[in-house]
């Protein structure tokens, strides 16, 4: 059974200790100035500047660096070749493929929005690093977020692993009956009802359940709900958000400027 | 068809080790229980019998075949495996459907495959619901048509796990003759059971595992009288077995014929 | 006036033709320990779910006759306000974890978040919950690594935590081995004795002649008979029936037709079996109980 079913590693750093609030609003305001600011090279400075030095203070380095060249590095390349080859941008041809012209801007407009989905996605990947879920939903419930959006947010990121470790048993049951799956593709299309059916049905049986056994514990009760967890938000981590906000403005403001 | 296990060892990606070195050989027709408390090894011991599971070091033979070297879908022409759960395995509109995909899939010619079907419908007395969708059926027949549909399987070894949970005691009743007419067949019988009386009642060799180790094993009459032991793996001896040394019996008695006669 | 009073209720679920449960009566004292047996389809299930409030404020369908609990009414109440007092707990350990929490320990805890319990005060009776239930072992693990045992002590303290006045159990025990089931079922005893009031639904009459107070056969949805254990589990009616026995009961109903069995009232208990018998062996010597944890009863 998988006995990790989240990103986040217990670590204790500065950046752990944040609010999940100051860190959500850190990775927002990262992402929008890498999306806003006008300056070419301003996403590989945040990325330097920025990303890689949090993830060293969050102790978390290690992890970042195989997430980031294992799953982040592929899918911007993938972005970035997509773009070069089909954005129909500038005169200035460097190259042509077949039919497709890559030019100079084309190039350089790929690298950057390239680089800017690699920073959204980093920094998303050091937040979930260094927040437990459930400390950043008992936060924003305290902050007045509904219980039930918090629910359903915890439980949609916790259900993916717990769907495959069922499929997995399903698989490994009709494969006891015989079916292959192992085979050809066109035998492996044949085998789809014996694996989806189950899983679904047995959703619908578990979804049922599980509203028994929540409400049973007192789910939707109006009482002022409590947390297991508490939660510190020090004037620091009050005064780095404003100033994080302040910097997404000015980011915002240049960008509208007339240049 | 012999079962044969070697220095079997087998540990989870989590790191949890959890069979340290199992040898056993079951002779084909054997009746065999597998008892333990939670988390000894029990399930995982069997999925290494239809290659779900590949040992990490030992070795499993089915008959002639080494699992290592078959697949799961192969290994399914010799050993049946009837999951705990009904409700992962069950998926077609009607019952007759279901119980006919196992045969189906093994490759039985058309006649064979009717009359392997309308052998498991009968002996789990499904007859009177082979229309029906299983899911419109109670967790308890569920668990029928589960057994059902390996049982028309026609494999010489036939592996239950945990047959017994939730049913009433119709329904235990329905699942022991269904295991004895097997047994007539000279099917190779292995179930992993926490209830011990159905145990007792039912199979001739019991295996106790402990913490991915065999505790015990050999005949029922030996094994179910060792209530020390067994305490290890938090399994109780038999009600009637009990009864029986309590009463200061010489002999250990596992089910009512033994006991009565025993008394007499 | 009794804890929980069922009066004359009947119950029908949406889309079906027969009733689940015809014509209840059902009254229970407050601390008293009382077990549902029948077939499968005997309306078990529906019975508890009437008295945790969900039939028929969940499932809906039609329902007449009156539900009590500690002087409420089920109808005049809301699910939300009936759950403070009746806690639930069934037989798939799985289904009833709440998704939204990482550890055992938060996962236990979740009852108590929802119902606004001081931070302070959470924390100790999570700890004691966990005592009791002898799962403090378990409090870092996430609690979909668990075995099916011990996912199901885990929903049982998730419920034990919220400190309900009636407590409701269907089958909560039948993924345990048989010893981890004992333990169970001596501190369900236990908090009975300490004054909760539990209905226990349960196939393993052994453990139900040693721990409960009174015992409801149910069948077909209607109760069939009610009574102290030793009466209940031991009628010719029950056998009749379709209903499971202890191998004790069964084996003295066997003995006493070939005159094997001297006394009137058959056995449940081993207890009970091995002071009849002895009377059949006039030779033998019978042992002591050898064991305690609840071996001997209450």
């Amino acid at each position: 059974m998988h006995e990790r079913l989240s990103f986040h590693i217990k670590r204790d750093s500065v950046i752990h200790r944040l609010n999940p609030l100051t860190k959500l609003v850190l990775i927002l305001a990262l992402i929008l100035i890498a999306f806003t600011f006008p300056w070419y090279w301003a996403p590989h400075f945040l990325l330097l500047l920025a990303i890689i030095p949090l993830g060293i203070l969050g102790r978390v380095f290690p992890e970042f660096f195989k997430t980031a060249t294992r799953l982040i590095l592929p899918a911007a390349s993938f972005l970035f070749l997509m773009q070069a080859f089909f954005q129909p941008i500038g005169e200035d041809v460097i190259f042509k493929f077949y039919f497709l012209d890559i030019t100079q801007e084309s190039l350089m407009f790929a690298f950057r929005n390239a680089m800017r989905v690699f920073v959204m996605v980093s920094a998303f990947t050091l937040f979930l690093l260094t927040t437990h879920p459930s400390e950043l939903m008992s936060d924003l419930t305290r902050r007045g977020l509904p219980p039930q959006f918090a629910y359903v947010i915890i439980s949609t990121l916790q259900i993916l692993p717990q769907m495959q470790a069922k499929a997995q048993t399903i698989i490994a049951a009709q494969r006891s009956r015989g079916l292959d799956t192992e085979s050809t593709f066109l035998k492996r299309a044949g085998s789809v009802l014996p694996l989806v059916g189950p899983l679904v049905f047995g959703s619908l049986v578990e979804v049922e359940e599980r509203a028994i056994a929540i409400e049973a514990r007192g789910f939707t009760s109006k009482n002022v709900k409590t947390s297991l967890y508490e939660i510190p938000d020090p004037s620091f981590d009050k005064f780095i958000r404003w100033s994080l906000l302040g910097l997404v403005i000015l980011s915002i403001a240049a960008n509208l400027w007339p240049s | 068809m012999k079962i044969e296990i070697k220095d079997l060892r087998f540990t989870f990606p989590t790191g949890l080790e959890a069979l340290k070195g199992i040898s056993l050989t079951i002779e084909a027709g054997e009746q065999v229980a597998i008892v333990g408390q939670n988390g000894a090894g029990k399930t995982t011991l069997v999925r290494h019998f239809n290659g779900l599971l590949q040992p990490a070091s030992g070795s499993v033979m089915i008959g002639d075949w080494d699992v290592k070297k078959y697949s799961v879908a192969k290994l399914a022409t010799r050993v049946g495996y009837v999951f705990q759960n009904p409700d992962e395995q069950l998926f077609s509109r009607d019952v007759l459907t279901e119980v006919t995909f196992g045969p189906k899939n093994l490759g039985y010619a058309k006649e064979k495959i009717d009359e392997l079907v309308q052998r498991a419908l009968s002996l789990t007395e499904l007859n009177d619901k082979t229309e029906t969708n299983p899911y419109d059926l109670s967790p308890t027949w569920r668990k029928m048509v589960a057994l059902a549909s390996i049982i028309a399987m026609d494999t010489p070894i036939v592996i239950f796990d945990e047959p017994t949970t939730g049913q009433d005691a119709l329904n235990v009743a329905r699942i022991a003759n269904a295991i004895s007419e097997l047994r007539m067949e000279g099917k190779t019988v292995i179930t992993i059971t926490h209830d011990i009386d159905f145990c007792a009642e039912n199979f001739d060799r019991v295996i106790a595992l402990s913490n991915g180790q065999v505790l015990l094993d050999g005949p029922a009459r030996e094994i179910l009288g060792q209530d020390e032991v067994l305490a290890q793996t938090y399994v109780d001896p038999p009600q009637l077995t009990r009864l029986g040394k309590r009463l200061g019996l010489k002999e250990t008695v596992r089910n009512q014929e033994e006991f009565l006669k025993a008394i007499t | 006036m009794a804890f929980v009073n069922l009066q004359n209720v009947t119950y029908q679920y949406p889309l079906t033709k027969t009733p689940a449960l015809q014509n209840i009566n059902l009254q229970v004292d407050e601390g008293e320990f009382v077990a549902v047996v029948g077939p499968n389809g005997a309306g078990k299930s529906t019975l508890c779910y009437a008295l945790a409030g969900f039939v028929p404020h969940f499932f809906k369908g039609e329902i007449s006759g009156t539900i009590e609990v500690a002087g409420k009414e089920s109808s005049k109440s809301t699910l939300d306000e009936w759950v403070l007092n009746v806690g639930l707990a069934f037989q798939n350990p799985f289904n009833q974890i709440s998704g939204a929490k990482y550890t055992v320990f938060e996962e236990i805890a979740f009852g108590l978040e929802n119902i606004g319990v001081p931070r302070e005060e959470m924390k100790s009776r999570v700890e004691d919950a966990m005592a009791l239930t002898g799962i403090r072992d378990l409090a870092d693990r996430s609690p979909y690594s668990l075995s099916g045992g011990q996912q199901q002590r885990v929903a049982l303290t998730s419920i034990l935590v919220m400190r309900p006045r009636l407590l409701v159990l269907d089958e909560p025990t039948s993924q345990m081995d048989p010893i981890g089931t004992r333990e169970v079922f001596g501190t369900i005893r236990k908090m009975a004795e300490d004054g909760m009031t539990v209905v226990l639904v349960e196939h393993k009459m052994e453990w139900i002649a040693q721990f409960a107070d009174r015992v409801v056969a149910l069948k077909d949805g209607s109760i069939l008979l009610e009574g102290k254990p030793g009466e209940v589990l031991t009628s010719d009616l029950l056998a009749e029936n379709g209903f499971g026995s202890s191998r004790y009961t069964s084996t003295a109903r066997e003995a006493k037709k070939r005159g094997l069995w001297r006394k009137e009232n058959l056995p449940v208990t081993l207890d009970e079996a091995v002071e009849g018998f002895a009377l059949t062996l006039p030779f033998s010597s019978p042992k002591g109980a050898p064991r305690g944890r609840g071996e001997s009863g209450k």
